[in-house]
Formats: structure tokens, sequence, C-alpha cells
């Protein structure tokens, strides 16, 4: 999840260790494995590994039972071990623990001892495998079950000049391919695991139950005489290691690489290999030759791709590896695992995201599908490599993924997947460079056509059904008769370009409602469903806005993929973007034929000076700038960008944000200036402060202020009087956001009188707070239906001094001064004495553990009768 | 000796025991005949049974579309039970337009929280989910190791309540718990009777209503069967719990009849809102052509109205005659072909009468979690012993709801209706079945295996378990659980799907390549000299 996101996992991208130790066990020659647990965990592990592999697994389970949990499995693995020997003859038997097991503390070691007591003869290694779900991921699981092999073989530390090559989960196909290799170079090795077979059977004419491929217990064995050991994981734990067992046991030497992936990775391999006397031999060369010729080859296509790879770490690292050789910037890296040390990629990725331009990209662990969503559309990822639970993300963001790692559920061939050594590369090359001209095929004809000949979106928006008059006359924000037509504002574009020094964009704020806010962000097919559902509800909706939370034009892709569908579906309703003009040059034009005829500008300054007082940065082109360098680009592009939508007929209003002491004197200029581009309306907003941004401490202009500066202003150009500074996802009428009450799914309560409330409250969530330990309230106004948040006011503002407050009674003279202009007070819980002299005072005092809204709505609704003015 | 005992004789003594009473090899008696079930499965056999908590997130409440199950424990068991059994769902009124079938959400507990409790992780995450999706109602599924640890889903329920205004409810439904799924279901559907059922107040808009129980919508087949109900006129209240949500649940009580499909794992729910609301129950099969008119004609009758009974006719002819050349073409190729059908705890009975549409005989059946009724019928209900195992899983008694209770019949007019049709009852599986087939309770991998040797059918339904061991073996398979991505199979239109995979799956190419020609055509043998 996200980063404030840490106990729930949403979509998760990992599985739990036994899932890991059953596979690595497929790798071991008449090996079986029973889960010792509840039976539901072999279940689930067999369903998935059938469906990947395309082959029966088979996974016994001890199948304990509430009677097991209480009085110990003992019995049920005991009989479980001797009903798989009898039933399938296994030469090795691997029990795996689950989180029952080691949650009811089993001593396997001794059970298995216990068994061999009883069945002196049964000729079965046992292997015993630590794998509670807990502890780990699948990645680990599956070390740790190679570890358990290897310490439990029988030993035999006889020099054999061999090599030991240790593997973390690839497919049966590399397996195939790694074995070949190694044959065709010369090198006598011992594969752990050996997947190659066991889990890509055959058909044959008669089904053998128990698989005969695999490493052998016996060659297990021998790898404590090997030479050296080659383990491909940069990543797993000492402790997990076989290579570092073999090592600190037995004397092996041994080397880590990352899985031969990649030009550079596989030439790693090579190089190792020669030092132990393999042979390159031509064919080889010409397999380098060749696909080295399809980099240059593919070079054109994948730079243009932007990847997010993710799965186990070393999974990641060689892919990584692979797209920075070949132009791809792996935008995103991300495991489910806890693994700090894949930030060592770092590096890495930057150096190719600066060659290719590209600024942002992360790498990320303990990392679940929601975070890598999030970040597929931040950092604006055009393709997606891992497993198939990537798809439900590429389905929304419209994304290609290429699926080569486990699990792979919705296509065939997980068993034959190929990314390893130079073919195996190429496969993965050829399948990132054809998603691109893919994509470029799909797309170009109508972008060309678009940019020539007008296109046909851009002949229709010529011939509007609609005059522009009337969609203004309709428009909420722009025309009189605002209250009756409603808007919905689709929250499609999540980054921004420039940072403002009033703003602090974070993803949710239920308290808070002002522009740039929204509780989720949409895809455009997202948006769109959202549109539909509200068409229905709401009769007199008449305007699409796409209001942020970041610029929609910063996220210019999913502005227009939305606005698309929209239109497609819907010929009348009117478009309405907000922008804070940036980029407004640059897409004026294409604004006009999706068939945009309102745009909202933040114009706060015209003056450079003035401008670098509130802007903190501009992103342009690729660079970043500050001070008045930012203020100055802003400017001019806003400028050309209102003058531009003037000349194609677009409404445009300026909004302007009254900044106290920064720009209130020079807000004349601005509308002004506004006038002269060709504005229609300009809007000038009170700043809201918000906690954590730059003008934190701001004092916000009261409502006199704003309406003599409204005043003041109206001789240059007409002035919006009605705006309530609606989030980026608001829907309804500007008096009636449902988007919070269909969220709080509450009924519309009668609407009375407004009143004042002061709410002691932790999170702004939940009147939480008693009243007496309350450092500070949320002030709302609420008329029994909506409830609108005005201000935070700290008790301490409202004291004498600093050291007054400390005295009980100077405090409370505090408090009562910080709500002396509210109805009523709503805490968690009151004193008798505190109530009686807030009744005094002629306030309500409110004793209630609600939602915030929910409780005003109720205090400012049923027990109106109660309050003071009622 | 007989196919059941050439199987069972290949296991030791002790197994020998246990697995005899749970294979039944049909004879030509008159008097019932009966089988073990719902009991404890054997160690290290590869049963196919599944867990408490698979029955209870993966069946029963997964499916609820605008419900945050949040599943409580290490990240495995929550992933492994996302988005597998293919239970459709699509956004409507009813789930205030949410839909959260697509996502999984973990608690994805760590070491440390098993060593020092859970329940602070579990409630950051509910405040979590809420910020984020503002769900209607929460359902925790507890793992194994909650319950072992002690952390009280109930507790952390009752202040989510308290702390959100929304409807939150805990289910210990640990792995270990009961036998098999089913002790999920019955977990399940408690709370959905406790918490949920008779809580809205939205009654239906048509005269003729029903509830549609134990259809998870797999592939699409509750979709089909509401298609033909709504073309009757009749108004699926709520269907639980496939495309299901909260929000239809808590109206189940307003309506006129409860139609049953998988029995297994909703009986429960029919017979306490019958004794709560009055709402009868009919047992009701939509998979096979002639089943599906069964089921509506049996409605009909229940409702008892000569408009709708016209209509009920109208619609069958309609559809029939829609279907009708297709139904002929596929059952041309198939009749006279053998069928397998393990599943786990209603399909096996139901499929069988659409096997039979085609000409297809059924000779082996099993379930995987079935309770005797399931196979002999409710009648031996009072005949079934309670073990150990049974009585762990908490078993709830509901009073008739004084507010909410309608008589839908006077029992003297549900006597005289109950002559030509069978309210509140169902009769099972073995009395569909002929003699010398064969029936396995808790079938298991080996037991797969032996009896396709045996017993050589041409096509077997079963799981992706048993799939690929099916294949490797040269037989036909199809998946029962998940319609190897295809579907719908029910009602009119699915009989075609079906009639039309099964014809795909028996008559495809490959398996004229997978023996080849040199194994099959005997070699030319002759001796030398005289």
């Amino acid at each position: 999840m996200s980063t404030n996101i840490v106990s729930l996992n949403v979509n998760p991208c990992k599985m739990c260790m036994p899932m890991g130790a059953v596979s690595a066990l497929y790798g071991v020659r008449g090996c079986m494995t029973i889960l010792h647990g509840s039976q539901g965990c072999a279940t689930y592990i067999r369903r998935h590994m059938a469906t990947h592999y395309n082959e029966p697994i088979d996974v016994a389970s001890s199948s304990l039972t509430e009677q097991g949990t209480v009085f110990g499995g003992e019995a049920n693995l005991l009989k479980g071990l001797a009903n798989l020997i009898a039933l399938y003859h296994p030469e090795v038997i691997g029990v795996c623990t689950t989180c029952l097991a080691e949650t009811i503390g089993e001593d396997t070691a001794a059970i298995i001892a216990k068994f061999h007591e009883q069945n002196a003869d049964s000729g079965v290694k046992i292997i015993d495998v630590s794998s509670a779900g807990y502890a780990g991921t699948q990645n680990e699981g599956f070390f740790r079950a190679l570890r358990a092999v290897t310490e439990q073989a029988p030993h035999d530390a006889t020099p054999n000049g061999k090599i030991n090559i240790v593997l973390p989960m690839i497919s049966p196909a590399d397996t195939r391919w790694l074995k070949k290799f190694l044959l065709e170079m010369g090198i006598d090795a011992i594969l752990l695991p050996d997947l190659s077979e066991n889990l890509d059977g055959v058909t044959a004419t008669k089904y053998e139950r128990l698989k005969t491929g695999g490493t052998s217990i016996e060659d297990v064995g021998k790898m404590a005489g090997a030479k050296l050991t080659i383990e491909f994981s940069e990543f797993i734990r000492g402790e997990d290691s076989p290579a570092v067992y073999l090592n600190e046991t037995f004397g092996v030497p041994y080397t880590r690489l990352p899985l031969p992936c990649g030009v550079r990775s596989i030439d790693a391999l090579i190089e190792v290999l020669c030092e132990q006397g393999g042979v390159v031999t031509d064919e080889l060369l010409r397999e380098r030759g060749r696909y080295l010729d399809a980099m240059v080859d593919a070079h054109k296509y994948t730079a243009a791709a932007r990847a997010a790879v993710f799965g186990d770490p070393d999974f990641v690292k060689a892919t990584v590896r692979l797209c920075c050789e070949n132009g791809i910037v792996p935008v995103l890296a991300a495991t489910g695992s806890v693994c700090r040390e894949l930030r060592t990629l770092e590096p890495e990725i930057r150096a190719c995201a600066d060659l290719q331009m590209t600024e942002d990209f992360r790498v990320l662990d303990d990392c679940d599908f929601e975070t890598i969503e999030q970040y597929c559309s931040e950092l604006g990822v055009n393709l997606m490599i891992g497993s198939s639970d990537g798809r439900r993300v590429a389905a929304k963001l419209g994304l290609p993924l290429i699926r080569c790692a486990f699990p792979i559920h919705d296509f065939v061939g997980g068993q034959r997947v190929r990314t390893l050594g130079f073919d195996g590369s190429l496969n993965l090359l050829d399948q990132a460079a054809n998603a691109m001209i893919t994509r470029t095929e799909t797309t170009y004809r109508a972008e060309l056509f678009d940019a020539y000949h007008g296109g046909a979106k851009a002949a229709a928006a010529e011939k509007p059904l609609i005059s522009a008059e009337i969609r203004t006359a309709t428009h909420p924000c722009f025309g009189d008769r605002a209250c009756e037509n409603a808007r919905i504002h689709l929250p499609v574009a999540p980054k921004c370009n420039i940072s403002c020094n009033y703003c602090v964009r974070r993803f949710d704020c239920p308290n808070e409602s002002r522009p740039g806010v929204a509780s989720e962000v949409l895809s455009p097919q997202a948006a769109f469903e959202r549109y539909v559902y509200y068409r229905g509800k709401l009769k007199n909706l008449m305007v699409v806005g796409i209001a942020g939370p970041g610029d929609a034009l910063a996220n210019f892709g999913q502005t227009k993929k939305t606005l698309e569908l929209i239109r497609a579906y819907d010929s009348e309703v009117t478009f309405c973007i907000s922008t804070n003009g940036l980029l407004l040059p640059l897409y004026a034009a294409e604004l006009k034929s999706l068939g945009v005829t309102h745009v909202t500008v933040t114009l706060n300054a015209v003056d450079v000076a003035v401008g670098a007082k509130i802007y903190k940065y501009v992103d342009y082109m690729g660079t970043r700038y500050a001070g008045e360098a930012a203020a100055a680009i802003l400017l001019a592009n806003q400028l050309a960008g209102i003058k531009l939508l003037a000349d194609y007929g677009i409404v445009c209003k300026v909004n302007c944000v009254a900044l106290k002491g920064v720009n209130d004197g020079h807000i004349f200029e601005v509308t002004k200036m506004a006038r002269e581009l060709g504005a229609f309306v300009t809007n000038i907003m009170p700043h809201i402060p918000v906690e954590g941004s730059a003008f934190e401490g701001l004092e916000r202009l009261n409502n006199k202020e704003i309406t003599a500066l409204r005043d003041d202003c109206e001789i240059n150009i007409r002035q919006m009087k009605t705006c309530r500074q609606c989030r980026a996802d608001a829907v309804g009428t500007l008096d009636n956001d449902i988007s919070a009450t269909l969220r709080s799914a509450v009924s519309a309560p009668q609407k009375s009188k407004t009143r004042r409330f002061a709410v002691a409250t932790r999170s702004g969530v939940l009147v939480d707070l008693h009243f007496g330990q309350a450092e500070e309230f949320y002030v709302y106004d609420s008329d029994g239906a909506d409830v609108r948040f005005i201000e935070k006011r700290k008790v301490s503002q409202y004291c004498n001094g600093k050291e007054d407050c400390g005295d009980k009674e100077s405090k409370w003279t505090a408090v009562l001064a910080a709500v002396a202009d509210c109805n009523g007070v709503l805490a968690l819980r009151i004193g008798d004495s505190p109530a009686e002299k807030l009744r005094d005072a002629g306030i309500a005092a409110v004793a209630t553990y609600e939602q915030v809204e929910t409780a005003i709505r109720a205090a400012a609704g049923e027990r109106a009768q109660t309050l003071k003015g009622a | 000796m007989n196919e059941k005992n050439k199987l069972i004789d290949k296991y030791s003594a002790k197994v020998y025991k246990n697995r005899k009473d749970h294979i039944l090899q049909l004879e030509d008696l008159d008097e019932a005949q009966s089988i073990a079930a719902n009991t404890r499965a054997i160690p290290g056999v590869m049963t196919a049974r599944g867990c408490c908590y698979a029955g209870a997130k993966g069946v029963v409440v997964g499916p609820l579309k605008d419900v945050c199950v949040i599943t409580h424990g290490p990240v495995g068991c929550g992933f492994y039970s996302w988005g597998t059994r293919r239970n459709k769902a699509r956004a409507d009124e009813d789930s205030g337009g949410k839909n959260f079938v697509p996502y999984c959400f973990s608690t994805d507990m760590q070491e440390p929280d098993i060593v020092f409790g859970g329940e602070k992780k579990l409630e950051k995450a509910i405040e979590e989910a809420v910020a984020l999706f503002s769900p209607a109602c929460i359902m925790i599924c507890s793992t194994c190791p909650i319950g072992l640890i002690g952390d009280d889903v109930q507790a952390v329920a009752r202040r989510t309540e308290e702390k959100y205004g929304i409807k939150a409810i805990g289910y210990s439904c640990e792995g270990y718990k009961g036998v098999s799924q089913s002790a999920g279901h019955h977990i399940a559907n408690n709370g959905l009777m406790r918490y949920v059922i008779g809580t809205g107040d939205k009654a239906p808009a048509k005269k003729f209503s029903v509830n549609v129980l134990g259809e998870y919508n797999i592939g699409g087949d509750g979709w089909e069967q509401e298609r033909i109900l709504k073309r009757c006129g009749i108004e699926v209240v709520s269907m639980f719990t496939g495309d299901g949500s909260y929000g239809a649940l808590k109206n189940a009580h307003l309506a006129g009849l409860n139609l049953v499909m998988c029995h297994r794992s909703i009986n429960y729910i029919a017979e306490m809102m019958k004794t709560k609301y009055g709402i009868d129950w009919l047992k009701v099969n939509f998979i096979g052509v002639g089943a599906t008119c069964k089921s509506l004609r049996d409605i009909a009758k229940y409702f008892n109205d000569a408009e709708l009974t016209r209509r009920v006719e109208e619609v069958i002819t309609d559809e029939l005659s829609l279907i009708y050349d297709d139904i002929e073409y596929y059952k041309s190729r198939l009749t006279g072909k053998t069928a397998g059908i393990f599943s786990g705890g209603s399909r096996s009975h139901h499929y069988q009468v659409l096997l039979r549409d085609f000409g297809i005989e059924t000779i082996i059946a099993g379930y995987e979690f079935a309770h005797r009724d399931d196979y002999e019928g409710r009648e031996i209900i009072p005949f079934i012993k309670e073990d150990a195992d049974n009585k762990n899983i908490e078993t709830i008694t509901v009073e008739r709801d004084l507010a909410l209770y309608r008589e839908r019949y006077s029992e003297a007019e549900l006597e005289a209706l109950g002559a030509e049709l069978d309210v509140d009852s169902y009769d099972g599986m073995i009395p569909e079945m002929n003699p010398g087939n064969i029936v396995v309770d808790d079938y298991n991998h080996f037991e797969t295996d032996e009896l396709i040797r045996t017993m050589k059918p041409d096509i077997f339904f079963s799981g992706i378990k048993d799939k690929y061991s099916i294949q490797k073996a040269g037989v036909t398979s199809r998946q029962m659980h998940s319609y190897d991505y295809s579907g719908p199979y029910a009602g009119f239109r699915g009989a075609v799907n079906f009639g039309r995979d099964v014809t795909m799956a028996l008559y495809t190419n490959a398996w004229s390549f997978v023996s080849p020609p040199w194994k099959n055509e005997p070699m030319l043998v002759g001796t030398i000299g005289g």
C-alpha cells in the first residue's frame, strides 16, 4: 500500500513460504511433500501450481483438525507419512510446516525421528522443512527447502570436480536450457533444484504418479564434494542459502550471480564457467551475436518503454538489468518480499533513466498491487513485466503485460516461459519491442489524423449540438442559474507539474473540502463508469469536470481518454477542465478537438516577482525551475494559453487564490489581464490554510475582505460569487456534494438554518476527544444537510500569552473564546461543570461518539430546538 | 470382484476399514443404500478437500461485492482465495455501485503479529479499508493462527460498528475447524442469518419474488437463472451469494419463496428462514433443460397463480424452440457416452440431469464435502450421528420473528400443495443413479486414478487438481468448478454451452495423436521355420 497505509495489504504481490517449499521439492527426484497443518494449505497450493504448470500436482496434508490443535498433530503426521508411502512409494518426503503447525509449536523433527523408529525399514529419506506461512514469502520458502535438503541429504564430501548450481524458482523450460548450456560448455554440474521434467511432463501411455525427474538425493549429498557453488540469488539470507551452508560446513567455495538474463549477466556466468574449464563454443558465440544484433534492431522501439517489473527479488534484478541494457526504463521495480537490498538497483536504473530523459522511478519492496497500480499511473508506465497477478492493474490502466514469472493463471504455458540465456533474453526483448510496436500501431494513425486533419471529433466539435451560450448558462460554475444544475468532477489526474506554497496534495482527507483533494484516483475506464453511474442518478447533470487532484493537463493522457470515453457515450454533456495553465499552449488545440468548452485556469499573479513568492517550483519539459525563472515560465504559458482558449472560443474562467499579504494587493491587476486576454469571468477565492503547506500559518481572508476584493475587480471583469471550492471528486450541485453523502451512505436530512459547531476530534473523522483534552477544535457550518469545514482553531491562539494557558482558569477562558461564535460544541465526553458553563454562554454541549459529519448533521437537524438561535 | 472392491483392496487394513464405508457401488435394491460422509479426511491420501476458511471466505462471503472481506492472517490464504472461484459480479444499485470482488484484502501477519497478537493490526487495517474504500460492510475471516493466538475478531467487529457506523461481522473460520469446507459454509451462513437477513426493509416490487440460495454465479450461471426468472415475471430479491450483495441480502426475508440450488452449502439458511420468517423453500435445479423446466413449473405450482403458470409455459416453449437445434446436434454426438463427476457438494447431482439430456450416463459420482442427506435425502437427517468435529461448529437456533413472520400458506394448504410438489424437501443424489454406478465420498487422487482405470468413463468432470492426471490417463476432462473459463452452464442457454464444450472436448483432434499409431496397431508377428 502507499506509504501511509501499512496494515492492510490490498491485492498481495506475494504468496507464503509453504508454496515455495513445495515448488522447490518438486525438483528432487522421487520426492513428495506433506504439509503439516490444515488440509486447505495443500489444496490451495495444488490448485495454484496446477493452474500454472498445467500438470498434476500432488501435495499431501496431515489434515489437522481442531483436536490436533489441542493435542498436537503427531498422530496425524505419522498416519499421513505411512499412507503417503503406501500409495506413492516416494524415495524422499519433505515434511513442511504451515502457520498452524508452527503456531502450536509442533516438533516435526521429533515426530520424524519417531516415524523412523517405528518404520526402520521404510527406506525413505524424510526432510524436515520449517516453513511458517508468516515467516516469509514463497521466495524464502523455496530457498529454505533447498537449504533443508542440502543439510539433510546423505553427504559425500569426496571431491568430485562438479559445480553446484543453486537456482531460485525458474521455469522448467529455462531449467532445460540451463542443463543444455552447461553440457555444451563442458561443465559437469549438479542442479538444485531441477524442475525441468517434473513440472513439465510429457503425455505417456501410462501415467506415473511419482515423478521420475529431478536431482536425486544422492546427488544433493555429493554437492558437499563439489569444487564450486554458483548460487543464482543475490538477495537470499545466509541462513537460507545452500551455498553458504556448503561453504561453512564443507569448505565449498561459492559465488553468487544474477540470473543469466541479459548480455552482462550471461557474460558474467560464462566468465565464471570458463575459469572452471568451460569452453565457449562457436554456436554459443553465434547465439550471443544474434542477441546483440536483435538488441540493435529493437532499440528504437524499446527506448519508448517505461516498464514496471514486479516479482521475486532475483527475478526483478535479472529483468531490470535486461531492461536497462535495452533502453527500457524500469521506472518501477517492485517486490512483495521484504528486501531492502533491492535498492541496490537504483544507480543502474538512474543511469538508464537519465539517458532517456525520465526523471522519476521507484524501487519498492514489501509492496502490494494497490501500490504498484498507483505508481504505474504516476510514473507513466507503458509496459508491465511479471506474473499474471498484474493483469488486473494492466486491464485497468490499459497496459500490456508480459507474463514471465510464477504464477501465470490466465494464460497457458507458464511451464515453458523462457527468459534465461541468449535466446530466453531475446524472447523477452522481442515481446517488449512488439508490445511497443503494437501500441504505436494502434494509436498513431488516429493521432496523426487528429493533429493534421482535424479529425472526426474536431469536426463534430465545430458543429456543436448545443451552443456555447447555452452550455455556459447551464454550467453551475459559469452560469447564473448555478444552483439547479449538477456537475461531476472525475479524479483521473493525480500528477501535478508545479508546486504551490498553499497546497499539500494528499491522497485523501475526509474532513477537508477544497480543490485538489480526492478520495481516490480513478483510471479513465473507472471514471467513465462512475460517470455512467451518476448519469443515471442525476437528471440535472450538465457538466463533466476534470479538476485534479493534480493538474488535468499534467495527466493529459488520462484526461483525454476519459473525455473520449464519455463523449462516445454521451454527445451532449459539457466538458470542463481546470488547470494551472503551464501546458495550456501545448494542449489548447487538442482540448478544442476533444470538445472541451469550458476551462478554468488558476492565475495567481501576473508579475514574476509576486509569482516567485507563490510557487515553489515548476517542472517544465524535463527540467525543474524555481524562483523567478519558474514564475516566468508559468506566467508566459498561462497568458499565451488563455489567449489561445479565447481564440478557439473556449469559455475561460480565471481562478485566483487570494493570499493575504502575498498577492491580495495584486489581484486587481490579475483580473485586468484576464479581461484583456479574453477570459469570461474571474473567481477570487480565499486561501484555505492547509497544515503542512508553506502558507500554513498565513491568515485567511475573511468573507468581508473577499467580497470587497470582488467588488473592486468587478469593473474589470465579471465576478463569480458562488464558488464553493469543490473537491476534485465532487458530484452534485454546488450546495450538495453527494459524493460525500453517498460515500457515507447517509440520506439527506432536512435542511434548517445554518449553524456553527466546534468539534473535539483527533483526526477530523470521528468525534473522539474529551472536551477537556482538546487542544484545538475543528469548526464546521451546517444546515442539517450540508456540512462545511470552516477552519481549525488552536486553543492556544486564544490565550493571552503562552504562560497563561498553563493555568486552568485562563485555559478555560481561551477555550470559551475559541468557540464563542458557535451554536454548539461536540465532544466525546463533556464534564457537567464545563457543559453548564457552555450553556451559560448560550452554547449547547453535545456528548457523542460518531463520525464528525453525521454528528453535526444530527446536532444541526434534530436537536435544533435546544440550540442557541433556534 | 466388483470395481469398488478392486479399488479398496489396494489400501492398508486401516485405510480400508475407513474408506469402505465412503465408497458405494449401487445395487439393485428396494431399500435405501447408505454411505458414510462428513467425517475426517485421512492424512496423506491427497484428499481434494479444502478447509473451513475456504468454505467461509472462498465460497460464501467472498462473492458479496459490496463487502470488504478482510482475511485476518498471514498472506497466503488471502492470496490463494483471490479471484479463484470465478464468481462473476457486477456493481449494481443494491451494492451502492461498489464491487470489491476483484480485490484481495489481507492483514498480512508477520512473525511479531503471531507472537504479540494481531488485533491492533486488524483494527488499523479496518481503519485503512474504511478510509480507502468506504464499504457498507466489513467481514473479517480468520485463518489458522488467529484462534490459537487469541485474537477476538468478534470484538473487533463490534468496535468497528461503533466506531464507523457500518456493519461488521467477525468470523472464526480457522482452517482446522470441522472436517472440510462445509464447516465454513455453516459458520458463514450463521453470521448472515444472525446479522444481515431481516435488517432491510426494501420490499420486492413484483407480486412473485424469490431468493436463489446456494447459487454462486460461477461463469454467469446465476445471471442466466435471473434472466429466465425475470422473463417469467418473477423478481429475484437476492442471490446467496453469487453476484450478491450485503445490500440485497438485508431484504431477503421479504421474498415470497426460497429456491435452493446448492443444498449442501445453504440448507441451514432455508430452514432457518422458514422458521423465523415463514418462507417456504423449494429444491430446484437449473442445471439441465428438463430440470430447468421442472423447476420453473414447480415455482408456478407453488405460487398457484393462473397468469404466472401461463407465462411460465410461454417462456418454456419459447426458450426450448430457441435451443432445440443445437441441443439435438450435440445429443447426436454425445449419446451413449459415460461420465464421472467429482465435485463439492451438489453439482455431482445437478450435472447428472444435464448429462442425461444429452444421452450421457453418469457412472461415477462423488462429493468432496457433502453430508449424508446430500446423498440419501433429508429423511436421513434425524439418524445422522453427531461426532466431535460437528459439535465444534456452532449451531444457532432461531425463533419465529413476531414482527417479520408472514405465513405464506397454512399447514393445511401446504399439505394440499404437497400432493404434487415437494416443498421444503430434498431426496438426495443416490436415487438418481443406477445399479453398478459408483458413489464416492471425500474422493482422493488415488481413487480418481484407479476408478478411471476400472470404470473407463469417456469424460470426467472434476477440478483443476485432478484435471491433469485425468488427461494424462488419456481421458477427457472438464473442470466442474471453473468450467475451464467457459459458462454459463445453467438454464437453457447454459445447456447449449455445455453441450458445445463437452462435444469439443471429446472430439478434439489431439486425442487421435496422443497414443501413437505404432502402439495401437498390432505388429506383424510370425514364426520362423516349422
